[in-house]
C-alpha cells in the first residue's frame, strides 16, 4: 500500500509583508482543500507578526529530510503546485543516482578470488600429507 | 510608471555578484591551483570541464566495453579458452549474453561462468568434428540448436 512520505508542511509567513501576499491568499482559499485532499499530511500555518524572514514552505519527510522552499512573490496557484509537488516526493536527496540498480547480496555462488579456479590442494589444510 | 523605472534601471548596480560567482566556483572547488579560487581562471576551466564531460560520455561506452572484454578474456583463459573462441561459440549455441553480463557472471558467479566455458568448449569441439570428421559420427548435440530469427 502507498504510504505518503511527506509528514508535515509548515507554512511560515508574515501577515503584513508584501511578498507574502500569495501565501496569505493560499491560506485563505486553497489551504483547506489541500489539507482535505491530502489527509495524511499535517499542515501547520504559523504566521509570525512583524518583519521577519522571508515566507517559506517547510516540508518534513518520514526519513528526516527537511526541505525549505521560498514562496516570496508567488501566486496562490504556484504555491498550490509547489505543495502538491512536495507531497508527491519522497525525502531522498535529489542528486545524481550513480547506478539504477543496487543489491545487498551481489554474489550467490561466492565472489571470485584468485584461488577459486585453482586445484583445492593449494587451499585445503589437512593432516600433513605423507610422502608417497 | 515605466518611464521613471527605466532611468533607474539604467543607473542600477549589480547586487548579487557574489552568488553569480559562487554558481561557477562551486563546480571548480575540487580543481588544482588557482583555478579553484579565482573566478576568471575558474570560468575557463569549468567550461572546459563540462565540454570534456559531454564528450567523454561517448568514450565511456567504449572504455567499459574494453574493460568487460579484458575481464571475460581473463576468466575464460582460466578455464582454458581464448576470448574469440568463447564468445563465438556461445553465440553459435544461441546463448546471447552481452559482455556486461558475462563480466558480472565471471566475477560474482564463477561456477556459472565455468559451465558457460564448458558449453563453449563443447560446441567448439563439435564444430571441429563437423568440419573435419565428415560423415560417420552423428552431429553434435549443441550444434543442432534451431535458430529462430
Amino acid at each position: 500500500r502507498y504510504v505518503r512520505q511527506l509528514q508535515r508542511l509548515q507554512l511560515l509567513f508574515s501577515p503584513t509583508a508584501a511578498d507574502a501576499r500569495g501565501a496569505r491568499e493560499f491560506v485563505e482559499e486553497a489551504a483547506q482543500d489541500f489539507a482535505r485532499q491530502h489527509p495524511d499530511v499535517v499542515l501547520y500555518v504559523s504566521p509570525h507578526s512583524g518583519p521577519g524572514p522571508a515566507p517559506m514552505l517547510r516540508a518534513e519527510y518520514l526519513n528526516g529530510t527537511v526541505r525549505d522552499e521560498l514562496i516570496a512573490s508567488k501566486t496562490s496557484e504556484e504555491i498550490l503546485q509547489l505543495a502538491t509537488k512536495l507531497a508527491n516526493q519522497s525525502g531522498l536527496d535529489i542528486i545524481r543516482i550513480r547506478k539504477p540498480f543496487h543489491t545487498d547480496n551481489p554474489s550467490v555462488q561466492g565472489q571470485w578470488h584468485p584461488l577459486t579456479n585453482k586445484p583445492s590442494i593449494l587451499t585445503v589444510q589437512g593432516p600433513r600429507l605423507q610422502p608417497q | 510608471m515605466v518611464v521613471l523605472s527605466a532611468a533607474r534601471w539604467v543607473r542600477s548596480r549589480l547586487s548579487d555578484r557574489f552568488w553569480r560567482v559562487q554558481e561557477v566556483l562551486k563546480y571548480a572547488r575540487h580543481f588544482r591551483g588557482r583555478k579553484n579560487r579565482c573566478y576568471a581562471l575558474a570560468v575557463r576551466s569549468v567550461r572546459r570541464a563540462f565540454v570534456r564531460s559531454t564528450k567523454a560520455r561517448r568514450e565511456k561506452k567504449r572504455f567499459l566495453r574494453a574493460l568487460w572484454i579484458t575481464r571475460i578474456e581473463a576468466a575464460s583463459l582460466e578455464h582454458g579458452l581464448k576470448y574469440p573462441a568463447f564468445v563465438s561459440n556461445l553465440l553459435k549455441s544461441q546463448v546471447e549474453l552481452n559482455r556486461k553480463v558475462l563480466a558480472d557472471l565471471a566475477i560474482y558467479e564463477p561456477k556459472t561462468f565455468k559451465s558457460l566455458a564448458a558449453l563453449a568448449q563443447r560446441r567448439r569441439q563439435e564444430g571441429f568434428l563437423a568440419a573435419l570428421g565428415d560423415g560417420k559420427e552423428p552431429e553434435g548435440i549443441f550444434s543442432r540448436i534451431v535458430h529462430h530469427h
